[in-house]
């Protein structure tokens, strides 16, 4: 009788699985159709754009500073570092000078960001593969960034913290005290997390060999972040091509060697480590002086021509290309956005896997879709 | 492949090709060049070859004019390259998702928005908009539009 259940009749053999896109593990609206041969897929096609909004075409007609709430509803995990960037972008194309308390308040503000968007991620793909546990941990973590940073940014998801000449409002004591206990609270935390997920054997063997990117396959789809590093490429915007002050901290690129989901898993884990570090320095060396150019116009009109951006956002790289022709909102306004690349990749790489091991992959991978919409 | 060794190889094939240095710092990259649009696919090949990346796709509606921006980047050391070409409103572009696989993706994106059509790219369904869309909301002329510009006004 077994075979009744395992061996569908030839004519039934492909069997088109809908996969999202209000599904709990697709995360957010993807919608992925699968082309199922028993467990096993033959062919995925995503199927994205429910949460098209057309930012692009609201940038081209509104005030460069009228922009600055939505790029961080874009990836709203790290809706910081695409706001820091956006700044940066536009600063550079209008050639303002930055104070520098106000480059490090924005650092560290970002770091924390990407911590958050990090640890975020590890409790919802825990959670994915079946552990509950680790999420309560984890959002117990990030609830402490959520309240720094609310305390100076006064919101909690989608922060329009920057400004062009620095940021609006200025850090104290009470921010920097708990900057320094949150980042204590961590270090004692990573060995936790070590024994509960990193050696746990149904973790590894859910993820070990599982969804490989390679280094080929990253290139070819432009995958960039954690997902690229993985795959042992130590590639990081921060690094290459150094924005803001990050040339004067001390930190890693850390990299894996085999690109799978625990690979994924590990870089993201260290990245982590890496960005208290980078807090920590910054804290540090936090010079004095103001938080904010004097002498910004209100009204920003920069002269004709183009800028281009790249900043690493929490899933990879991130890049604003704006086309200025002298008034006062921009010609153009493009997004590159990494999960748009690392999603892509999924069409190679979902083939001949399990359909088990697809929500680990998808988790793994670590998209969010309003992001790739825009 | 070198940089410098990728920028001989298009002066080659495209003799007296604009190419425009980034002194500025503003334009993010290397250089920038404008390559005809039956060259793009020669382009795309070599930086294929020398281990690059196709960072990202956009295009640009002008009154004379679309111009599509292509981003090279490769990982070791910092040299993003912008290839541009400019493409007729009605004219078809030749696609380069046969060479750089991502490039599929990113040619039905700017299909959805400027309306710019690829030969060779054998699925050309609307990408972010919806499925029945016959609309591109990124030309000037659709929507609430603050200027429509000739290409010579902003580049000069």
């Amino acid at each position: 009788m077994g075979e009744l259940y395992t061996t569908p009749p030839e004519s039934e053999k492909i069997y088109t699985l809908n996969l999202g896109p209000q599904h709990p593990s697709t995360h957010g609206v993807l919608r992925i159709l699968l082309d199922l041969d028993g467990e096993y897929i033959v062919k995925a096609d995503p199927v994205i754009g429910y949460g098209h909004r057309g930012h692009e075409k609201m940038g081209e007609n509104r005030l460069y500073k009228q922009f600055l709430p939505n790029t961080s509803r874009m990836d709203y995990l790290s809706g910081l570092l695409f706001n820091h960037g956006f700044v940066l972008a536009v600063e550079k194309l209008v050639g303002i000078e930055v104070p520098e308390r106000s480059k490090y308040i924005r650092v560290i503000a970002s770091e924390l960001n990407r911590i958050s968007s990090h640890l975020l991620w590890f409790g919802t793909y825990l959670l994915d593969l079946g552990g509950f546990t680790p999420f309560l941990y984890a959002f117990d973590d990030r609830e402490q960034i959520l309240d720094i940073l609310d305390s100076v940014t006064g919101s909690r998801l989608t922060y329009s913290y920057c400004r062009f000449g620095g940021v609006s409002r200025d850090i104290d004591a009470n921010f920097i005290d708990m900057t320094r206990a949150f980042l204590k609270r961590m270090d004692a935390r990573w060995a936790d997390y070590d024994n509960l997920v990193s050696e746990n054997i149904i973790f590894i063997n859910r993820t070990r060999d599982v969804g490989i990117i390679d280094r080929e396959l990253a290139r070819q789809y432009a995958v960039t972040g954690p997902n690229l590093r993985a795959c042992g490429v130590a590639f990081d915007v921060r690094r290459i091509e150094p924005y803001e002050v990050y040339d004067r901290f001390d930190f890693e690129v850390p990299t894996g060697s085999r690109g799978d989901a625990l690979d994924r898993y590990y870089v993201r884990f260290k990245e982590m480590q890496q960005s208290c570090r980078i807090i920590e320095q910054a804290l540090d060396h936090l010079p004095g002086g103001p938080f904010l150019a004097e002498k910004v116009p209100q009204k920003i009109t920069p002269p004709k021509g183009e800028v281009y951006l790249a900043f690493e956002s929490a899933r990879g790289l991130a890049a604003y290309y704006l086309v200025s022709d002298g008034s006062p909102s921009p010609y153009r306004c493009h997004i590159r956005v990494p999960s748009f690349g690392n999603l892509n990749a999924l069409i190679d790489v979902l083939p001949e896997t399990l359909v088990a091991d697809a929500i680990s992959i998808l988790g793994s991978i670590d998209v969010v879709i309003p992001e790739i919409d825009r | 492949m070198k940089i410098q060794e990728i920028e001989r190889v298009i002066f080659e094939k495209f003799p007296g090709a604009p190419l425009v240095r980034d002194e500025t710092g503003k334009m993010g990259a290397l250089w920038s060049v404008v390559v005809p649009v039956s060259g793009i696919r020669d382009v795309a090949k070599t930086f294929e070859t020398a281990d690059f990346f196709l960072e990202t796709v956009t295009a640009l509606d002008f009154q004379d004019t679309l111009e599509l921006v292509y981003h090279f980047n490769c990982y070791e050391p910092k040299s993003r390259v912008v290839v541009r070409m400019l493409c007729g409103h009605d004219q078809v572009a030749p696609s380069i998702c046969d060479i750089f696989r991502g490039a599929g993706w990113l040619e039905r994106e700017i299909h959805d928005f400027f309306g710019i059509r690829f030969s060779g790219n054998p699925d050309m369904r609307p990408l972010l908009l919806p499925e029945d869309a016959d609309y591109h909301p990124l030309r000037k002329d659709f929507g609430k539009v603050s200027a429509y510009r000739k290409r010579e006004e902003i580049y000069g």
